[in-house]
């Protein structure tokens, strides 16, 4: 076997193997956007929570929090953080105002966005909003995060 | 140094250490931050840190990508560069680009950041490694037009070999997928699919195919072996890496909302993605017990040695311990995934940069390879910062562990912050072994200006 | 069992026999499964080839390798292991901490091993080698 698994033989491995599995992944693409919205929450996907989805981006909030498990891991998961906090948007709003400006002493902080009312709404209705996905098996495991 | 165009490669790699040293100093502020979480804030909040520490991370090694790929294929070809000049410009291009971006982040709010480049034009900012400005995603593109250009006329008018084809295949690949990161819809289960459509099909996807050609290039100069047996190693090796990764894009859609089949198509298919980093050990390994010569560049040949093994115990090792449904169920998006994002960036991307620096410099600068002294401050250096990252790794892990069991898998559950607190002796061993990591850093800057009895010139 | 995939034939320097070396390079496999995808197997095979071997030839010298790599893994990651558990406490986080940290590392390190051992068998040479190369 050795001496007939030629250079050819790998080469086309290659190319049969990369070229056939990048198909596959295509075709998987499309029935998994074909059948998002079975989970995605797009019924409650309003202007506000685009506007919020503008706000966490422009804001960077995914360089501290996760979002469904991906972001960095300095700060709560967000992506259930409406039921942790009672289904609430105002309790939402109330802990993002109330960030201290100066931060707390040898404490990890979220900085003080002075965000207004506005601004504040479409931003819970944004958490509400990714909180309402239908993730498998309910991830994340507990209210924790 | 055959061709006189591969010099413009020294530009590109001096730039890529200099930007890894900023990665680094940000890598300590973030560890220092892990510990005492009011440290420079507001000043330096820690997504600003992190942004910094991945976004040079991602610069330094596209520099090194392109210096990699400027002073190999000419050789290969065996003809000069198309334009040497168009390297040079981009170089400065994407330097200075780069440079504003930074600075951009360290100077202003994020939130002005996002206003001053008029993100509202084109979204796309705010999104894991993708923070950079439109406008800089713009520029990414046409230097990376322009390089592949450049690359592609200097390919495709010389001798084609399977390492420049393959390469050439891995760095338009890198540029196609990037186009990605123009696509943010409203939709958050879209924007995260197709979200991985850039960052796994990067470092999962292409960037593997130039890792693999370069660490054969590498292979071939300083082993002597035979051209064909390594080319049929190399084709092996990233059929592997693609028949595995494609798919194993969704072990990234188990919990973001997407169909459920993707908890085993995931799942089998990224239990596969190890394989490729072991042939790369078993080919590292293979060739260099077979070599026809003994190159008298021993760091060089330390340091391919080096990433195949770590980038087989990162990417492949690591990656496979939380890369099955069940277990990622309990250990997405914790300390887990931090521990194996670092030591599979170290070892497969890092090094295999520093392979290739490690291999041309010394030619650049007129010798065969760097004097002796020089190469054992180049191999302390190696082990200081491998050993230094495989500690970071195993801290982070052992946080991670704690971090599931107390906050995900516990009966009762303790919150985030709780949690955190309780892993803070983790945080602080991560941050002594990563002051070791600065340190080899030092060592390995220093190794450049050693004096020494200089080996044969070239 | 096909141990020596990409070997080359032209560049045997020791063994002038086949088929030792065959059985070395299928020996160090079986060592290598062992310890990943055939654990119990991979060593099966090797207790099995043992009495084929030549006593002085490098099959025999790969066999006893393979055997003696998997029983130190063997002790080194289950019975440790086993006595983290043991000694930690079966619903202690930090026992977990300990055992799947450890287990991940240390294993690997064999793998790694096994896997020099490995080409080093292909090239039908022993770990270390008395001669050099020019």
């Amino acid at each position: 076997m050795r001496e007939t698994f030629t250079k050819g033989m790998a080469r086309n491995i290659y190319y049969g193997g990369g070229v056939f599995f990048f198909l596959v992944l295509i075709g998987l693409t499309v029935d998994t956007v074909v059948s998002l919205p079975k989970t995605d929450n797009s019924e409650n996907l309003t202007e506000q929570v685009a506007a919020g989805k503008r706000l966490w981006e422009r804001n960077d909030c995914i360089g501290c929090h996760t979002l469904l498990g991906e972001g960095a891991y300095f700060a709560p998961e967000l992506g259930n953080v409406y039921t942790r906090f009672g289904e609430s948007t105002e309790a939402i709003k109330g802990f993002i105002k109330s960030r201290p400006k100066n931060g707390i002493p040898n404490r990890r902080s979220m900085p003080q966005f002075n965000f207004t009312d506005e601004e504040l709404e479409a931003l819970a209705q944004f958490l509400k909003y990714s909180d309402g996905i239908k993730t498998a098996r309910d991830w994340p495991p507990n209210i924790q995060g | 140094m055959k061709y006189e165009s591969q010099g413009v490669a020294k530009l590109y790699f001096i730039a890529a250490i200099g930007l890894f040293v900023g990665q680094i100093l940000f890598g300590v502020i973030m560890g220092v931050q892990y510990i005492s979480g009011d440290f420079l804030f507001p000043e330096i909040p820690f997504n600003v840190a992190r942004m910094v520490h991945t976004n040079l991370l991602i610069v330094w090694l596209l520099f090194g990508f392109m210096g990699s790929a400027y002073y190999l294929v000419p050789e290969e070809s065996e003809r000069e560069l198309f334009s040497p000049f168009l390297a040079k410009l981009m170089f400065w291009v994407f330097l200075v680009a780069g440079a504003l971006t930074i600075l951009g982040y360290l100077l202003v709010p994020y939130a002005t950041l996002a206003e001053i480049t008029m993100n509202d034009l084109l979204p796309t900012m705010g999104r894991e490694f993708l923070e950079q400005p439109t406008i800089t995603k713009i520029g990414i593109v046409i230097v990376a037009l322009s390089f592949l250009f450049n690359i592609g006329m200097t390919i495709l008018t010389g001798r084609k070999t399977v390492i420049t084809l393959v390469l050439l295949t891995g760095l338009a690949g890198l540029a196609v997928f990037f186009l990605f990161s123009f696509y943010n819809p409203d939709n958050l289960i879209l924007d995260k699919y197709f979200w991985w459509f850039v960052v796994h099909l990067w470092v999962e996807g292409v960037w593997e195919l130039i890792m693999a050609s370069l660490l054969a290039y590498v292979l071939i100069k300083v082993t002597g072996v035979d051209r064909e047996v390594i080319e049929k190693w190399l084709y092996i090796i990233i059929a592997m890496a693609l028949i595995s990764g494609l798919v194993g894009t969704g072990h990234h859609f188990f919990w973001i909302g997407t169909p459920d089949y993707w908890q085993w198509l995931g799942s089998i298919f990224s239990a596969l993605e190890p394989i490729p980093f072991f042939m790369m050990t078993l080919f590292a390994f293979n060739v260099v017990n077979k070599r026809r010569r003994d190159h008298p560049n021993k760091a060089a040949v330390l340091w391919a040695l080096g990433t195949a093994v770590m980038a087989f115990l990162g990417a492949g090792v690591w990656g496979f311990l939380h890369t099955l449904a069940p277990v990622n169920y309990y250990t997405h998006g914790t300390q887990i995934t931090a521990a194996h994002g670092h030591m599979a960036f170290y070892g497969a991307y890092v090094m295999v940069v520093l392979t290739m620096i490690s291999y041309s410099m010394p030619i650049m600068r007129g010798h065969k390879a760097s004097n002796e002294r020089a190469q054992v401050f180049e191999m302390w250096s190696f082990w200081l910062m491998t050993v230094s990252m495989v500690f970071i790794t195993l801290f982070l892990t052992g946080a991670g562990i704690l971090q599931v069991y107390l906050q995900r898998y516990s009966e009762a559950p303790l919150g985030f912050m709780v949690t955190q607190d309780k892993l803070a002796i983790f945080y602080i061993m991560r941050e002594v072994a990563g002051l070791v990591f600065l340190a080899g850093l030092i060592v390995y800057i220093l190794s450049f200006f050693v004096k020494g009895k200089e080996v044969e010139v070239i | 069992m096909e141990g020596g995939f990409f070997y080359r034939q032209k560049n045997l320097m020791r063994s002038t026999n086949k088929i030792p070396l065959q059985r070395a390079s299928n020996a160090a496999l079986a060592s290598l499964l062992n310890l990943t995808l055939l654990p119990v197997l991979g060593f099966a095979y090797l207790i099995f080839t043992f009495k084929k071997t030549d006593p002085d030839g490098i099959d025999r010298y790969h066999t006893i390798l393979g055997i003696k790599i998997n029983i130190i893994a063997a002790t080194v990651l289950l019975v440790v292991s086993g006595l983290m558990i043991f000694f930690g406490g079966f619903d202690s986080p930090w026992t977990w901490v300990y055992v799947i940290s450890y287990f991940t590392i240390v294993h690997t390190v064999f793998i790694v091993f096994a896997i020099w051992a490995l080409v080093r068998a292909w090239s039908g040479e022993k770990l270390r080698s008395s001669f050099t190369k020019t």
